[in-house]
């Protein structure tokens, strides 16, 4: 999978286009109307308080909206673990995940926002609407809501828990 | 239906594999000898869309399919649900002749059946659990989502006896008067609730094939 650590990347929901974008090494910068133009990368991330190789394993993942599902979403994703979401190490410092819409997976990383916050995605700065925010993290349970107001409203915050 | 046509319907279900209804409700065992349908494996059309918002106003106001009162001659008790799958109709019997009609998206061919059943539970807002295939195509998806306005299963579900089947909400209401689903009845979000509140458990529910006279 090619990373471009130094450049970000925005892609859409077109991943046809996302996945030429990315086959290429993003080379492709004008990519149609995907606005997928390589721009320098902000330095406003801190380091993670999470190492990323924390997030590497076999998860069971499940979603909800509202916080009195979040128990039995829990559970549910627990049993799901037979049909688990795999986080493998990257070719640097990240891990292979998707990202909203898109079946292919991309490096993303942790970053520390200046919130306070921990954030995972592109090497854009942090909060940048493809990210992930981490709400909790332990090392058998993640939960992760988008920050994309968008795509969290239709998907709901992601529980995962940690296959055994 | 002959057994040998329902074992067929499974197989090919099977092979085609989008089995939500049955992913969601495998602990819902079917009642042989009760309803007549097949008891294929429920799916749901290649083209759902989870994660697509259809919130509890959205309606089907216009047309044929909007829901109205209409002239309907049956011998049902009043509160029976009479869901006619080549029209792409519910009724609600009333009584002296009339029904309230709901237009709803059945299942695609060879998905279709028929029976009598009953309303065996309800739900508000059910959850959902995409079936492997479409994780396979989609692994960004939860393998769970719990009910709310993304979740395909849509407002409410009413659960038709032991079978797999149900009459539920849906994210994408333009499918509605369409052959879509693999089974299940769907209606727009807030035609589903409308029903929703008019439906007891217990409810009787016939199932028709093909239009009656």
């Amino acid at each position: 999978m090619p990373v471009a650590p130094r450049l970000t990347r925005r892609i859409t929901s077109n991943a046809p286009c996302a996945a030429l974008c990315a086959g290429v090494g993003l080379l492709l910068a004008g990519c149609a109307s995907t606005t997928s133009s390589p721009t320098p990368t902000a330095v406003s991330a801190r380091p993670s308080n999470i190492p990323v190789t924390k997030l590497v394993g076999r998860w069971g993942v499940a979603s909800y909206r509202e916080e009195k599902d979040r128990q039995r979403t829990e559970a549910q994703a627990r049993s799901h673990c037979r049909q688990p979401y795999v986080i493998a190490k990257g070719p640097t410092d990240g891990v292979m995940m998707h990202v909203a819409d898109d079946p292919k997976p991309y490096e993303l990383t942790l970053k520390g926002g200046s919130d306070g916050k921990t954030y995972l995605g592109f090497e854009a700065p942090p909060g940048d609407p493809q990210d992930r925010e981490i709400v909790s993290f332990n090392d058998n349970l993640m939960v992760m809501r988008w920050v994309s107001p968008d795509v969290n409203t239709r998907y709901g915050t992601f529980v995962y828990v940690r296959c055994k | 239906m002959t057994k040998s046509y329902v074992g067929a319907l499974q197989r090919v279900a099977g092979r085609l594999g989008f089995a939500i209804c049955a992913l969601v409700l495998m602990a819902v065992a079917p009642s042989p000898g009760w309803a007549q349908g097949a008891r294929a494996v429920e799916t749901m059309s290649v083209g759902d869309e989870p994660g697509r918002i259809s919130t509890e106003e959205v309606a089907i106001t216009e047309g044929p399919f909007a829901r109205q009162l209409v002239l309907f001659r049956s011998n049902e008790a009043p509160g029976t649900l009479v869901v006619h799958t080549s029209e792409r109709f519910l009724y609600v019997v009333m009584g002296n002749n009339r029904a309230l009609r709901y237009g709803i998206g059945v299942g695609r061919e060879g998905f279709q059946w028929s029976g009598l059943v009953r309303i065996s539970r309800k739900a508000e807002w059910p959850d959902w659990t995409p079936p492997p295939e479409m994780i396979s195509r989609q692994p960004y998806l939860p393998r769970f989502m719990a009910g709310g306005p993304g979740n395909p299963m849509g407002a409410r579900a009413m659960y038709l006896g032991g079978t797999i089947y149900r009459i539920h909400g849906t994210n994408q209401p333009e499918t509605i008067g369409h052959a879509v689903s693999s089974g299940c009845f769907r209606l727009a979000n807030g035609d589903v609730i409308d029903l929703y509140t008019r439906v007891p458990v217990g409810t009787k529910v016939v199932i028709r094939h093909a239009a009656s006279v």
